[in-house]
């Protein structure tokens, strides 16, 4: 897709998704998973290339190479994702499949977070039987991080 | 010095010339375990020699071929002037690598000592009553894999004649191939730059696992399982990284059939998919390693109702490097060398009929 036509949608303040965990949402009725990486965020398509399965809803873990037969040695942990049903492995910071990456892969989207102005009015409001002069209202606009995708 | 100490002289390098049929799976036979005892150590020489023997399912129709019977008697595959009458000079053979079936027992053999000792001697034996005796006979280094260290020996005392072009062992064992206790043969086989062939007969003999299901009840049952065990041992060599170990290595898969390989091919690739973390050591799909590393041999080949499924399976496992044509002379259920195999195209039918052979065997 050509750069310039992605839109930025907002997906939800960034304290929905702290490390650790994810948020699937539908965009464009498209269905995709945003994942906090430790404290980085990466959005992939919510549907295994394999058999269209729901990829989001697999277990986030790591994985594993080996220099020898017999020896492991674990890596990656928190950033692969593996398919509810078949178990293929992806890399959630590309949407590289571990076994054939360059030719096996699920769409990955651009994450970023934004400051966004949030206007809300607050006010303070006390009911007394007697009169007595209102008091003063103000406007306060809260900021707050919001994680943005770009699709 | 007993004749197993002797060194076998080098033979001058085989000529190169343009060939056009290479046997890789044809049998010699003792008529007596006897005739071992001239090349076994004093102790063994007082012993009533044997092999495993099956449970119950000996062939009734015996293994031989009724018509392979030397003129000068005895059993098929006793002597060199019947085969060479029989086989090399009625196909014009360019080479046949001979081996002796019945000996690999002995690696199901519950004495691996025994069966070690049995090994050097049939070596010796072989070598000094057939590898001599036609320019065309090619020989196997004869091990017992449930004594690896010493076949490993074994390998590296007669690997390096010229005319054994292989490490022969049983395809039916204790325990699977792949296993580290094993990794010693493959090791010498690589040192010495040799295939390791496996080759089927003991299965469910002597010490030797019945097929999975369990034992069968007739020899026909027990040779319709062969190439299950071949299965098996495949994907134990492949899934425990031997080929990762020794990237050199080279099997041969005698006489297991073939129309099982791409079913076997396809489900580890599948399940490599999603498991390929607990054999992180296979760095590529289990398919493109048993291709690159694994040999089979033709015979018995397999005859569907429609010939062409054939060729559809050759074109599966990718025959034109990966498959050479075996008769399996003098036993009951060889394929000839004419009319054993359907009609190939033309460059399949050289690769399988000659041309893998001559690359795998550097001949």
């Amino acid at each position: 897709m050509n750069p310039q036509s992605r839109t930025k949608h907002i997906v939800c303040p960034v304290s929905e998704i702290p490390p650790g965990h994810r948020k699937i949402v539908t965009i464009n009725g498209r269905s995709i998973g945003i994942f906090n990486i430790d404290g980085q965020y990466h959005a992939i398509r919510n549907a295994c290339p394999h058999q269209r399965a729901p990829l989001c809803m697999g277990k986030v873990t790591g994985t594993s190479t080996s220099t020898k037969p017999g020896k492991y040695q674990w890596g990656k942990d928190g950033q692969i994702i593996r398919c509810p049903w078949h178990n293929w492995e992806f890399d959630l910071t590309t949407g590289k499949s571990v076994f054939n990456p360059n030719q096996v892969r699920i769409k990955h989207y651009d994450v970023t977070t934004e400051a966004t102005s949030n206007q809300t009015k607050s006010s303070c409001h006390v009911e007394t039987n007697y009169s007595e002069p209102e008091l003063e209202k103000y406007d306060v606009g809260i900021e707050q991080m919001m994680v943005v995708i770009q699709i | 010095m007993p004749p197993s100490e002797q060194p076998i002289n080098e033979l001058p390098t085989l000529a190169q010339t343009s060939l056009s049929l290479i046997d890789t799976d044809v049998h010699t036979a003792l008529n007596h375990m006897d005739e071992l005892k001239p090349y076994l150590p004093a102790y063994y020489r007082n012993l009533t020699l044997d092999l495993p023997g099956r449970a119950g399912f000996l062939s009734p129709i015996g293994v031989q071929r009724q018509d392979a019977i030397p003129e000068e008697g005895g059993i098929p595959g006793s002597s060199v002037s019947m085969m060479q009458k029989q086989l090399l000079d009625a196909y014009q053979m360019d080479y046949a690598i001979l081996n002796d079936s019945s000996m690999l027992g002995i690696s199901v053999h519950a004495d691996a000592n025994y069966a070690a000792v049995l090994a050097r001697a049939y070596n010796d034996y072989f070598a000094e009553n057939w590898l001599e005796k036609d320019p065309r006979i090619l020989g196997c280094v004869l091990i017992a894999h449930n004594n690896p260290t010493e076949a490993a020996k074994e390998i590296k005392r007669i690997g390096g004649h010229r005319k054994i072009v292989q490490v022969i062992m049983s395809s039916a064992s204790r325990s699977p191939l792949g296993e580290r206790q094993y990794w010693p043969i493959y090791d010498a086989a690589c040192e010495m730059n040799l295939p390791v062939a496996v080759h089927p007969g003991a299965e469910c003999s002597g010490v030797a696992n019945p097929f999975t299901a369990g034992f069968p009840t007739s020899y026909f049952e027990w040779h319709n399982n062969l190439s299950q065990n071949y299965m098996c041992q495949l994907n134990s060599m492949i899934c425990q990284g031997v080929f990762n170990q020794f990237p050199n290595l080279k099997l041969v898969c005698i006489e297991g059939g073939i129309g099982w390989l791409p079913h076997l091919m396809w489900r580890m690739d599948k399940n490599w998919k999603a498991l390929r973390f607990t054999v992180p050591w296979l760095d590529r799909q289990p398919s493109q390693c048993i291709l690159e590393h694994v040999r089979l041999t033709t015979q018995p080949i397999e005859e569907p109702e429609n010939r062409q499924h054939l060729l559809q399976i050759l074109e599966m496992v990718h025959a034109e490097k990966t498959v050479m044509f075996s008769s399996d002379y003098p036993h009951w259920d060889g394929d000839c060398p004419v009319h054993g195999l359907p009609r190939l195209p033309e460059a399949m039918k050289q690769a399988i009929m000659f041309g893998n052979a001559q690359a795998l065997y550097n001949l």
